[in-house]
């Protein structure tokens, strides 16, 4: 069932990457930097519990934003957009059989439509995860600046203390993982997609469920990795 | 485009006003909410659970990796529990059940309503809105809160149990912490935000799903927006809950 001769489509993958790091840039800045501004108030609220005082907040949440929630946040908005977009529309094409279509012609379905899109998201996500960290860094910086008192200048001595180099790499490739995942879990479900309006809907809703899930459990094998690196 | 968000808002805020309305005045059907309620716990609740165990035990790698730099590790389970609770459990395992059960309604009122067994209803003399979208919406609600808080306890129990592998803070040393750390605030706080996203996910995914329109495609477009608009305001109305919690401790002044 080889291909016959296909090269790598680059306008598809092209147009792949615009729609999943573009299109959704400016939904996953905003919740992400909504979400950064309540880490630094509920961490400001642990730090007083404890110990009376919240003078590692800034560092305390640059480095939660940088290890987890920068990452997770957005691996989950990708999969709500991105993940189950991609599900819907190779599920309505199973169903209205465009994929035996390309399957005639001698087109294999998996090289045609799944490579360009893994390829499109796992880069895409990478590049959304440093660009929500940013967004997020700047977000809490703001906040400490105006609710809590700290200066920018104490933000960042602050981070420096607490955030090592290695976390924007570890960011970076747990961005890339997560991204490289979604597509190839949605697209698989979409392929086996039942007939009918029910099929296509009852086939995202899996995909959805299936990629947050795998992303959480990645997720908590791969901070475990990276645990021993520090 | 400003023009059409207001209007999709203002046909939204109808909605709901419309379901509520119902709701007080007693006309939907106890046993379809029941049977909603039932449905959707017996097939969230394992999913629910996991997804529960693994935020928890990510929240105890990340603090125990701080916690060893201060040498305050018996701290762990308190804070680990403390942050759990008030944010980044509700969050993560509201996001999980948007995917689960708001993607799924969402699906499945569509499809109704693409096959036109909604317009047969109405032929029927029925009010689709009271016998189907009420009591999915008070079933969503009531059975996502009881998810929400069971998916809670299963962090507590995947923090404590990655404790003891990881770091070596035995079960009980874990537990011990929490009421000191984990005060009756926090778990109010915590189970608001989960009522709060409940009635989120509730009302998005019937809204979206109801007006469904244009073949199978539409079906998928609609699961598209419920996922992507669900989870915009789980986030946004968690930072709203955070900010009028923190408003209540400053006027209240406790902690």
């Amino acid at each position: 069932m080889g291909p016959v001769n296909i090269q790598f489509r680059k306008k598809e993958f092209l147009s792949q990457f615009y729609f999943v790091a573009n299109q959704s840039l400016l939904l996953i800045l905003v919740c992400v930097s909504f979400a950064a501004v309540v880490t630094v108030l509920e961490s400001s609220f642990h730090m007083k519990l404890v110990i009376q005082n919240d003078f590692m907040v800034p560092g305390f949440a640059s480095m939660m934003i940088l290890r987890e929630l920068g990452v997770i946040v957005t691996a989950l908005l990708v999969v709500s957009r991105v993940g189950a977009g991609y599900a819907s529309e190779v599920g309505s094409m199973q169903v209205t059989e465009q994929i035996d279509a390309l399957k005639m012609l001698g087109i294999g379905p998996v090289q045609y439509i799944v490579t360009p899109r893994v390829l499109a998201c796992a880069l895409g996500t990478c590049v959304l995860t440093i660009l929500a960290n940013t967004s997020c860094l700047i977000s809490a910086l703001l906040v400490s600046d105006f609710y809590l008192g700290y200066p920018p200048s104490v933000f960042l001595q602050s981070m420096r203390r607490f955030v090592a180099p290695q976390d924007f790499a570890f960011a970076m490739i747990k961005g890339f993982l997560f991204g490289l995942v979604i597509p190839l879990i949605s697209c698989s479900y979409g392929f086996r997609c039942q007939p009918g309006a029910e099929g296509v809907g009852s086939s995202t809703t899996k995909a959805v469920v299936a990629n947050s899930m795998t992303i959480i459990i990645l997720d908590f094998i791969l901070s475990y990795i990276f645990s021993h690196f520090y | 485009m400003i023009g059409a968000a207001l209007e999709t808002l203002g046909q939204a805020t109808l909605f709901i006003y419309q379901i509520l309305k119902m709701i007080f005045h007693r006309k939907v059907d106890r046993v379809l909410i029941y049977q909603q309620i039932w449905h959707i716990i017996e097939q969230s609740w394992l999913i629910t659970l996991s997804a529960g165990f693994f935020v928890g035990a990510i929240m105890s790698v990340q603090f125990t990796l701080q916690m060893k730099e201060f040498g305050a590790l018996g701290y762990l389970g308190g804070l680990a529990t403390s942050g759990t609770f008030r944010e980044v459990g509700p969050l993560l395992i509201a996001f999980m059940l948007s995917g689960r059960i708001g993607a799924y309604t969402s699906a499945e009122l569509g499809t109704m309503k693409i096959t036109e067994q909604i317009d047969a209803l109405r032929c029927l003399g029925a009010d689709p809105m009271i016998e189907i979208v009420a009591p999915r919406f008070v079933g969503i609600i009531l059975s996502s809160f009881f998810l929400l808080g069971i998916g809670l306890v299963a962090s507590v129990a995947g923090g404590s149990l990655l404790a003891w592998g990881f770091a070596g803070v035995s079960p009980e040393e874990y537990l011990r912490h929490i009421p000191t750390l984990v005060t009756g605030f926090s778990i109010i706080n915590g189970l608001f935000k989960c009522l709060i996203f409940a009635f989120v996910l509730a009302s998005v995914c019937t809204f979206i799903g109801y007006n469904t329109g244009g073949g199978a495609a539409g079906v998928g477009r609609s699961v598209v927006n419920t996922a992507v608009a669900t989870m915009v305001m789980i986030v946004f109305a968690d930072w709203l809950t955070t900010y009028l919690a923190n408003q209540w401790i400053v006027l209240q002044g406790v902690g």
